[in-house]
């Protein structure tokens, strides 16, 4: 099989400056029966832009779990794609969102990432509004606007709906998008295994951590949707410094690779892959160290909790994965002690942020969650996430040359292998623990929200209980 | 005990013996020059069995509120770590497979404005000091990547032996809401 693109490689750019070239072109530069994936969709600007739009004004994203804003007046400030948001609780125990952007010069009304307050200044001329968004003070109100401003039309601009899943908050700005509960579909059969182990679902830890990476955004999504394949050699440090010369993420005995699944939803989630033995999820489950080994005893002692809420595979293997929420909020559940989750900030093709919370059982004792904290440092922060940085790096820098950028990227592994009937696990499942499925999956999604007018079809699936 | 809202009380203390206070900067500048040389393992030996080596992350606050931007222990720190997991830290750059850092970066740790104040420690404990200091850390890596690290380190230094110091404790204060650099593979 030829790994150039059809029609892509020798476009002229000359002559494709017309208004209507990224969408023309996109669908060829997008192939997922052959496995095939254009990089300009990681570099090229105007597609950037589209994207923007297309995407980010469309989708469904996390802003933040439920438990870092308890009280009326708190809020934190994050972004929306390259929209600034402010997430504010209401008097009435309600959350709403907000574009952070003063309705006259623009500037951002709140400065601060998170907090308690009952209202926002912006500090250019002095525009006032309270909690909820509506304008309550305008400086110079009755003099020079001559009482004339209505300030009930120049409130905050609301986020059109703002939904919560077992704790996870998420909006949109589209007021077209389906219930979040749809657009999850079949993946909130595992997104479970993270958010609803316990009576009481999760709790934030505190403190968020924040990092500006280099690399387009969809390499980290993309990643955590579906590359168990990269692990092994990427994070081949992490594993041998911290478990000795054998990868904890492979065989754990000599002999055929343990069996293993990977899940890809048709509305472009996925997860990375889970084993199916108790002997690989406990591998990949379990940390090294007295923390891991305290944590070690919580999962045995919850389990028969964990099996009541959810069944077998999900107390189990499943419970165990990296994961993407289409298009840009990730997880990693059960992982080497601990669990987070967060948010791919697009910050232009080659930059991105990742900010992430570190997630617990709120039903969990107090020297539970102190473990959980401390189990950070093997990811996202400390021994795994230092590689991937130099990873999606390196291929920004590469990106920039034209003859790279013409050269397609193979996301072929396991390709034709997947089944839509497997008997235990909604949704399109892979057969092995590493493939590529679930990142086929999450490009096909993404190239029906860049090339549909509309919000694009809703492929409902109804999920197996 | 340090903590990382031990903010000044705005009375200058008393200086400590000028042999002492040249002591422990020398003792600063050893521990630098075995970060910027390579010698993680000999930079391994200089902390405590009990240390805790802590980095905070840091948010941005109404002003009021200041005194919440450091995060604690319990919450999601940069790093927080104790000899063992400073251990896998290490052992990660010697397994020749840690790509953040091979090839090496070339880093320059720069320590400055050290104040020396004696510990409050038991008479049981050995003598022990709260050394507060800034930093300035430089990497240049590959082509062409710069990244700087500026911040303050508040380190318990201990007495060990005679004329030798152990870092008991470290919290890091780095000087940055969001992390600039796309790791943070080295040691601050």
């Amino acid at each position: 099989m030829s790994t150039n693109h059809p029609n892509h490689p020798n476009r002229d750019e000359s002559t494709s400056n017309r208004p209507e070239r990224p969408v023309t072109v996109l669908s060829s530069m997008v192939d997922t029966e052959r496995g095939l994936v254009s990089p300009e969709i990681f570099a090229d600007e105007e597609l950037y832009r589209l994207e923007q739009t297309r995407l980010f004004l469309r989708s469904w994203l996390f802003l933040a779990h439920e438990s870092q804003l308890p009280r009326s007046g708190d809020f934190l400030t994050t972004f929306m794609g390259e929209d600034p948001v402010l997430v504010a609780r209401q008097p009435d125990g309600s959350l709403r969102a907000m574009l952070n952007a003063c309705r006259h010069r623009g500037m951002t009304v709140c400065r601060a990432d998170l907090g308690n307050a009952k209202s926002f200044t912006c500090t250019y001329h002095g525009w006032s509004y309270d909690g909820s968004g509506r304008l309550i003070n305008v400086p110079e109100h009755d003099t020079g606007y001559n009482g004339e401003l209505d300030l009930e039309q120049w409130g905050l601009v609301a986020v059109a709906r703002v939904e919560t899943y077992k704790g996870l908050v998420f909006a949109t700005f589209s007021p077209e998008a389906p219930p979040l509960v749809d657009y999850l579909g079949d993946m909130a059969w595992y997104l479970d295994c993270l958010v609803d182990r316990r009576a009481g679902g999760t709790e934030a830890l505190g403190g968020m951590y924040k990092i500006r990476l280099r690399g387009n955004w969809k390499l980290a999504a993309e990643q955590f949707v579906g590359d168990n394949y990269h692990a092994g050699l990427t994070h081949a440090s992490a594993f041998r410094a911290w478990s000795g010369p054998r990868d904890v993420t492979r065989a754990p005995q000599p002999g055929p690779a343990p069996a293993g699944r990977q899940f890809s939803s048709r509305l472009g989630h996925g997860t990375a892959g889970f084993y199916l033995e108790e002997a690989g999820a406990a591998a990949v489950r379990r940390g090294r160290g007295p923390d891991a080994d305290l944590l070690a005893r919580y999962h045995e002692q919850i389990l028969p909790e964990v099996r009541n809420r959810l069944g077998v595979e999900r107390a189990g293997g499943a419970a165990s994965t990296a994961a993407t929420i289409f298009p840009n909020c990730s997880y990693l559940a059960n992982i080497f002690g601990s669990s987070s989750l967060g948010v791919w900030h697009p910050k232009g093709t080659d930059r991105f942020e990742s900010w992430r919370i570190g997630l617990v059982d709120a039903a969990a004792p107090d020297e539970v969650k102190a473990a959980t904290a401390r189990m950070l440092h093997v990811w996202p922060v400390g021994l795994a996430d230092a590689d991937d940085g130099e990873n999606w790096g390196g291929i920004a820098v590469n990106l920039r040359g034209p003859m790279v950028r013409r050269q397609a990227f193979n996301f072929q592994m396991g390709l034709g292998h997947e089944r839509d009937d497997d008997p235990v696990y909604p949704g399109r499942i892979g057969p092995r623990w590493v493939g590529e499925l679930p990142q086929r999956g999450f490009y096909q999604r993404w190239l029906e929200f860049m090339t549909s007018e509309g919000w694009p079809h809703l492929w409902l699936e109804s999920p197996r209980q | 005990m340090l903590d990382s809202t031990s903010a000044s009380t705005g009375v200058m203390p008393a200086a400590v013996d000028v042999a002492l206070q040249h002591e422990i900067e020398q003792f600063l500048y050893f521990e630098a020059e075995l970060l910027d040389d390579g010698l993680f393992r000999e930079w391994f030996a200089l902390f405590a069995d009990d240390v805790r080596y802590r980095m905070p992350t840091r948010t941005n606050r109404l002003a009021r509120e200041r005194h919440l931007s450091a995060s604690e222990v319990g919450e999601f720190n940069l790093f927080d770590d104790s000899k063992q997991s400073l251990g896998w830290r290490v052992q990660q750059m010697e397994t020749g497979r840690h790509w953040a850092e091979d090839p090496p970066s070339r880093t320059r740790h720069l320590v400055t404005n050290v104040r020396v104040r004696p510990a409050a420690v038991s008479d049981a404990e050995p003598e022990s000091f709260d050394i507060r200091s800034n930093f300035l850390c430089y990497r240049n890596r590959l082509q062409d990547e710069v990244d700087l690290w500026a911040g303050e380190r508040q380190d318990r230094l201990r007495r060990h032996g005679p004329g030798g110091w152990q870092i008991a404790q470290r919290t890091v204060l780095l000087d940055q809401a969001v992390v600039l650099s796309k790791n943070l593979s080295v040691f601050l």
